[in-house]
């Protein structure tokens, strides 16, 4: 699933802004919500699965972070997709 | 996070105008096309508000929408490439005389996608985009 296509689900979005304020560990983070812990599992490897989250062992758990980078992909794409079309553009124009 | 790309045409507003709408098969990346690369495709924006791809066996698929059609100034587009119909990003492109042409600018953002991906009436919905505007902008 890729960044936007995660970031479609309203949990999910809770579970980044929850993490953006400090990173924590999955039960932490499921005191904070109505669904089970499992759910909020699940959520989080799919954000994971996406690169819009991290973990990291700390003792015997995993500490999750929102990882910034994971918010790229977009932007490259829209970046190269205009370098291309506008130069192509320009030569169009001198036809 | 909002992309902004600009060049300079040696042609009139309304050429460029023409050129970028109703000759858009010519500009757009031939890797970027979703009909069959070995015939050439049409894509155009109309001011009716379709924006569309059509292959050489009249399959067309919509591109996104023209919210503003102003010709030789203006261009406003829901943009479905890259982040799928559900999720549009809003591309404004501008087209602004100048003495030696005109000067094309292309601001390509989140737009409506904020609305479309987080949902207007969506509790936190502001905080939800400031979160990846934040994470937008440490990727610079």
């Amino acid at each position: 699933m890729n960044a936007l296509d995660a970031l479609g689900n309203p949990i999910r979005r809770k579970i980044l802004i929850e993490l953006r304020r400090a990173p924590m560990p999955v039960g932490a983070l499921a005191d904070r919500f109505s669904v089970s812990r499992p759910a909020i599992s699940r959520h989080l490897r799919v954000l994971q699965d996406a690169g819009l989250v991290d973990s990291s062992e700390r003792g015997a758990q995993n500490v999750y972070a929102v990882r910034l980078q994971g918010f790229r992909s977009v932007r490259e794409f829209i970046d190269s997709f205009w370098d291309a079309a506008l130069s192509r553009l320009e030569e169009l124009a001198q036809k | 996070m909002t992309v902004v790309k600009s060049v300079d045409l040696r042609c009139h507003p309304e050429r460029a105008f023409a050129l970028f709408t109703e000759h858009a098969g010519q500009w757009w990346p031939a890797h970027r096309r979703h009909t069959r690369q070995d015939a050439p495709s049409v894509i155009r924006i109309e001011a009716t508000g379709r924006f569309f791809e059509r292959g050489s066996d009249g399959t067309e698929i919509e591109l996104g929408v023209a919210r503003a059609f102003e010709p030789a100034h203006r261009l406003l587009l829901d943009w479905y490439p890259g982040t799928g119909r559900e999720h549009p990003t809003q591309v404004e492109v501008t087209f602004e005389a100048m003495d030696t042409g005109t000067r094309v600018t292309v601001r390509h953002g989140p737009g409506v996608a904020g609305v479309d991906l987080f949902g207007l009436n969506a509790p936190g919905y502001d905080r939800s985009w400031d979160l990846v505007l934040a994470a937008l902008a440490g990727c610079e």
